[in-house]
């Protein structure tokens, strides 16, 4: 098994509004993969179908090495999972939520329970419905780290969070993986908060994967060059992608070009193509974001 | 499992149990006040058949509670996973068919504690008057059939309740629209149809589910603490 998670070409059609389309996703064994794309982009629906709470049309899903949905009870003892929003019973005590919970998972931890309950700075004592949203937060991820998963499915763990939860939370998440060598799989709309973390990212925009490739991939090979002597037609034979082209601000001669999958080598394709490279500049990573999901939207369709 | 599920339930449901526990240990007490043997030693036949009049006056109540109670435990028990959209339930390394049997489970050992308030107070009540000669209290055998009233109603809303809302108004529905329309549907079809003029389609299914060996038999029959 290469793969904690594997997607191949899976569909699924909300009425006329929302549909997943073929959506293949490889998440390896091991890695943090970040599920990157904006509010409606399709991301919860896909986790959600990972975990078995949605059938796709077509498509097969397998997760851990195990059908989805017909070896869910297998695949969710090994998946912590923490969804978009609060699913705690609210009249229960925080300690009496885990005991719950640690009743229907085999390998729970207890002693590492009750060490996170001191980390997060929660109170068994203290009744879920009078909780705070960094605290309901908290208790979702010590809930899910104290399974011992071998898969992480974290559904925009920190959002809506405050910056010393959110560092908590993420903190957290790593010192598990660093610890165990679990696989992540976590989605966001945040994507400074994945750079840090992530070594893998998937972006998606309207129910489609636009891009899944290695987090260096992606923050190194998105760049803004300035092309003189550019030809008016489509730029052909270029060993890197395309995503966006337009006249630069104040030269008629000069264009702007948003490329993916650059490397340095690849100057010498522009003096062969009879252009003029004048300058070369990195994007950081939601720069990057944006434009791969400008380009890959139909200019009249884009919305900030 | 079933423990943390029914302490689950418990915690759910313990603001609604408590006054329903109360009054099924109080309906008894209550159905036979004012019930007693006169001094006179002719007027004691006359007195038994006054205890059977007023004992019929509470047969009602007695049904009534128990299915309140069944349907508030069925309620109880899907009413946070509704809420929650069922994600924490589905999110649990159990089949459902194993999650829905935990719950039901928890829900019907918590109907033991109204049947309980019932036993006692059933008993206290039968304690507490001197029956004339010929009529007995059967203060078990009415705890009995109020426990199993209280499963069947159970039950029967666990299972609408575990659908959605709209699955569950859609029975409910139904049902109310076959009670108030069964009879004049039936003398539509008996214009077209010989044997719906010989019987009555709606009231033989009812009487199906009601009378004696029916699956509801036990909400309707004999609820009466004194009888012959």
């Amino acid at each position: 098994m290469n793969s904690a998670i594997e997607l191949s070409d899976v569909g699924w059609k909300a009425g006329k509004s929302f549909a997943l389309k073929d959506l293949t996703i490889r998440v390896p064994v091991g890695s943090i993969y970040g599920f990157l794309g904006p509010n409606g982009s399709g991301k919860t629906t896909t986790i959600r179908m990972l975990m078995g709470m949605m059938k796709p049309d077509h498509g097969k899903i397998r997760v851990l090495g195990l059908d989805v949905p017909s070896e869910m009870p297998k695949v969710l003892a090994r998946v912590g999972y923490v969804p978009e929003r609060p699913h705690t019973y609210p009249a229960l005590t925080v300690g009496e939520q885990m005991r719950y919970h640690a009743s229907f998972f085999k390998n729970w931890d207890e002693g590492w329970g009750k060490e996170l309950i001191d980390r997060l700075g929660l109170d068994p004592a203290r009744k879920i419905a009078r909780m705070s949203k960094g605290e309901t937060g908290k208790l979702l991820l010590l809930l899910a780290l104290s399974q011992r998963p071998d898969l992480l499915v974290l559904d925009e763990p920190t959002d809506g969070l405050d910056p010393v939860v959110r560092r908590d939370v993420l903190t957290a998440v790593l010192d598990y993986v660093g610890e165990t060598g679990a696989t992540v799989f976590i989605s966001s709309h945040l994507v400074h908060e994945l750079e840090r973390i992530c070594d893998w990212v998937g972006v998606m925009d309207d129910g489609q994967l636009v891009a899944e490739l290695p987090m260096t991939a992606f923050k190194n090979g998105i760049k803004r060059i300035k092309v003189a002597g550019a030809p008016a037609t489509t730029v052909e034979n270029a060993p890197f992608t395309v995503l966006s082209r337009e006249q630069a601000n104040g030269s008629a001669s000069v264009e702007t070009w948003i490329v993916r999958g650059w490397q340095d080598p690849m100057r010498t394709y522009f003096t062969s193509a009879g252009m003029t490279l004048r300058d070369v500049v990195d994007l950081d990573l939601e720069e990057g974001f944006v434009e791969l999901l400008r380009s890959s939207r139909p200019k009249t369709s884009y919305r900030s | 499992m079933y423990q943390p599920m029914l302490f689950l339930h418990w915690k759910q449901i313990k603001v609604a149990l408590i006054p329903f526990v109360m009054a099924a240990f109080a309906l008894p007490l209550v159905s036979i006040q004012g019930l007693g043997l006169p001094d006179d030693p002719e007027l004691v036949s006359a007195a038994a058949y006054q205890m059977l009049m007023a004992a019929q006056i509470w047969l009602p109540a007695f049904p009534v509670l128990a299915v309140s109670i069944g349907v508030t435990l069925a309620l109880s028990s899907w009413n946070w996973d509704h809420q929650l959209n069922h994600v924490y339930a589905l999110s649990l390394p159990v089949p459902r068919w194993q999650y829905a049997t935990l719950k039901m489970g928890a829900g019907a050992m918590l109907a033991l504690l109204p049947a309980a308030g019932f036993w006692a107070g059933a008993h206290l009540a039968a304690a507490s008057v001197v029956l004339p000669p010929g009529l007995n209290a059967y203060p078990n055998a009415l705890a009995v059939r109020f426990f199993l009233a209280i499963l069947v109603s159970y039950a029967m809303f666990f299972a609408m309740a575990a659908g959605t809302v709209k699955t569950t108004m859609v029975v409910v529905s139904a049902t109310i629209l076959a009670l108030l329309l069964g009879g004049g549907l039936n003398d539509v079809l008996a214009s077209f149809i010989p044997y719906f003029r010989d019987t009555n389609v709606p009231q033989a299914i009812l009487e199906a589910l009601v009378s004696r060996h029916g699956p509801l038999e036990v909400l309707s029959g004999s609820w009466t603490l004194i009888d012959v």
